[in-house]
């Protein structure tokens, strides 16, 4: 659905995005991952046409984005960060607007869209008495307007209150479901990712530096929470006897292969080390990212 | 699709409040003036001036005569400051909103949504015009008798009319003001087109005009008037002068439609290369 072939964007001096390859597949929830500045929202804008590639190729559905626009743009919608409208206009209106720059709909279809985003009632006021949320869900009904095939999220929860990130999740989760879409998700929710997405694509300082199914960030590593008298007398001694491969916060170690908490213990105990407290902690998905990162820190 | 393109942005043009920012600013100013033509010794000054020159003053002081002595300062400072705010907005506006991001997600050419907004601008410029004209005549109808028209711009023009060729020529003086208010529009659309601020493509373009008018100012320029823009925008005067000097005004519309043209490639070209990231 989205294919990336050796992208780059230079800003003046600033390269935002290096050699960019990668391919999301149809009906994927694909997780675009990175901090501020890693070159996501860069990536996006040439995704959409946005922003010219300094090099390289951009195909959506099939179609170049630079050379092809109207039909590689023809089956997608797109959510932004604060997703912008024309407040002093209604949101049926708003949606008229958007819409027509893709294809002519009709106003039943508009409707049938506001009721699944669930804006009934309120079509007609005004945009700018709506709230952060609700500017949301026009939001999502704007990309949903075209009948779009892939849908591309910049950051959709950005601003919105717990109770709607939740909704928002939700309703990522219907898209898929219910009409089937590909969806290509960026955002700083790493929760939010891990529920959702299938496979991911983490991006720093422009330069992609993990590709793959969500599964595999699992099964590196075992990680372990320790509590002792003396963390990181435990972690020396554990180090060299090669149970342990490192530490990170003050209490976390990584398990070598075949080793066991039991075996942690008893070693440690031998060695009069007290041990108040061992859990094995599941890997998360922000475990995983920011042990991708430290070690991209230290690579430099 | 273009027209439906052209009626939405005609929807987000007129459904701002800032739009009609000119249409109330010439209101106010245009019963201002009139106050000041009726109560002041500025009416008595210009009956002067037609007694001696021969003519009936009562004749000549009429709604047509003071509506385009209204038109005159307001065409030459209130008109273009208007259009170059709204043709400041067109692009930057969005740009700054973050509205153009979710248009420019959609299959539309850059070209052809600059093409409507362009067109959308001549449509506002076009409405202010002959808002401005219609206004200052039914203003000054309130006030002054319908009789005939007496021009005078001093060292240019000084002409008297009947009622019914006044009219037709203040009608179609209009078309030449609506050329001028399309042209500033289309200047401060190209600068709006670059990656700046609203605020700042309405200085520049003002700047622009500003700058065309003071050198228009200086004697040493008189000679190279031809090149100044609001040289060019004095053409819907000349309609009024008796014979018209059709030479100097098609080449004025010849210069205006050029301007015209070259302020939307370069906005146009402008707008294709540029990036546009939140």
């Amino acid at each position: 659905m989205i294919q990336l072939k050796r992208l780059n964007k230079q800003f003046g001096a600033r390269q935002a995005v290096n050699n960019l390859t990668l391919a999301v597949p149809a009906g994927e929830i694909y997780g675009l991952l990175g901090h501020n500045g890693a070159g996501k929202s860069t990536a996006i804008g040439m995704m959409l046409g946005q922003v010219w590639p300094t090099s390289g190729e951009v195909l959506i559905c099939g179609y170049d984005v630079s050379a092809h626009r109207r039909q590689a743009l023809q089956k997608v919608g797109a959510i932004f960060e604060s997703p912008a409208f024309y407040d002093y206009l209604s949101a049926v209106r708003n949606l008229e607007i958007l819409s027509s720059y893709t294809a002519l709909v009709s106003p039943r279809r508009i409707q049938e869209v506001i009721e699944w985003v669930g804006l009934s009632g309120r079509e007609r006021s005004l945009v700018r008495t709506y709230s952060h949320g609700m500017r949301a869900r026009l939001a999502l009904a704007q990309a949903l307007l075209p009948q779009p095939e892939l849908l591309i999220l910049d950051e959709p929860s950005d601003g919105l209150d717990p109770e709607g990130i939740h909704e928002m999740r939700q309703t990522i989760l219907r898209l898929r479901q219910e009409l089937g879409l590909t969806i290509l998700l960026s955002s700083h929710f790493l929760h939010e990712v891990e529920q959702l997405c299938t496979r991911i694509a983490v991006l720093n300082q422009g330069w992609m530096v993990f590709e793959g199914a969500l599964a595999a960030t699992k099964t590196n590593e075992i990680w372990v929470r320790l509590k002792t008298k003396d963390f990181g007398l435990a972690v020396k001694e554990l180090l060299q006897a090669r149970m342990i491969t490192r530490d990170r916060d003050e209490c976390m170690i990584a398990l070598s292969p075949g080793v066991e908490t039991d075996q942690i213990v008893r070693r440690l105990v031998e060695r009069a080390i007290p041990v108040y407290e061992i859990v094995p902690a599941e890997q998360t998905l922000e475990d995983f990212y920011l042990s991708l990162m430290e070690r991209q820190r230290k690579a430099q | 699709m273009f027209g439906l393109h052209l009626r939405n942005e005609l929807w987000k043009l007129f459904g701002k409040k800032r739009t009609y920012i000119g249409f109330g600013a010439f209101l106010l100013a245009q019963n201002a003036m009139l106050l000041a033509f009726k109560f002041t010794r500025w009416q008595s000054e210009m009956e002067r001036l037609l007694e001696g020159n021969g003519y009936l003053a009562l004749e000549y002081v009429s709604a047509l005569t003071v509506a385009l002595i209204m038109l005159i300062p307001q065409i030459a400072l209130l008109m273009p400051l208007y259009t170059a705010l709204v043709g400041g907005d067109l692009v930057a506006k969005e740009v700054e909103d973050g509205t153009l991001r979710m248009i420019l997600s959609r299959p539309i050419s850059r070209f052809r949504l600059l093409l409507v907004k362009w067109l959308a601008g001549g449509i506002f410029s076009a409405a202010l015009v002959v808002m401005l004209g219609v206004t200052a005549l039914g203003f000054a109808r309130l006030w002054f008798p319908w009789q005939g028209m007496f021009v005078f711009i001093p060292g240019q023009i000084f002409n008297v009319l009947s009622p019914a060729d006044g009219l037709r020529f203040y009608a179609f003086s209009h078309l030449f003001m609506t050329l001028n208010a399309c042209t500033v529009l289309g200047i401060a659309l190209m600068f709006s087109s670059f990656n700046i601020k609203p605020a700042a493509a309405t200085i520049l373009a003002l700047s622009l005009l500003f700058a065309n008018l003071v050198m228009e100012g200086i004697p040493f320029f008189e000679r190279y008037h031809q090149y100044l823009l609001t040289f060019h925008f004095h053409a819907w005067r000349l309609v009024f002068s008796q014979p018209m000097p059709w030479a100097q005004i098609a080449q004025s519309v010849c210069v205006l439609l050029a301007v015209n043209l070259t302020t939307f490639l370069i906005a146009a070209a402008a707008f294709q290369a540029r990036d546009i990231k939140s």
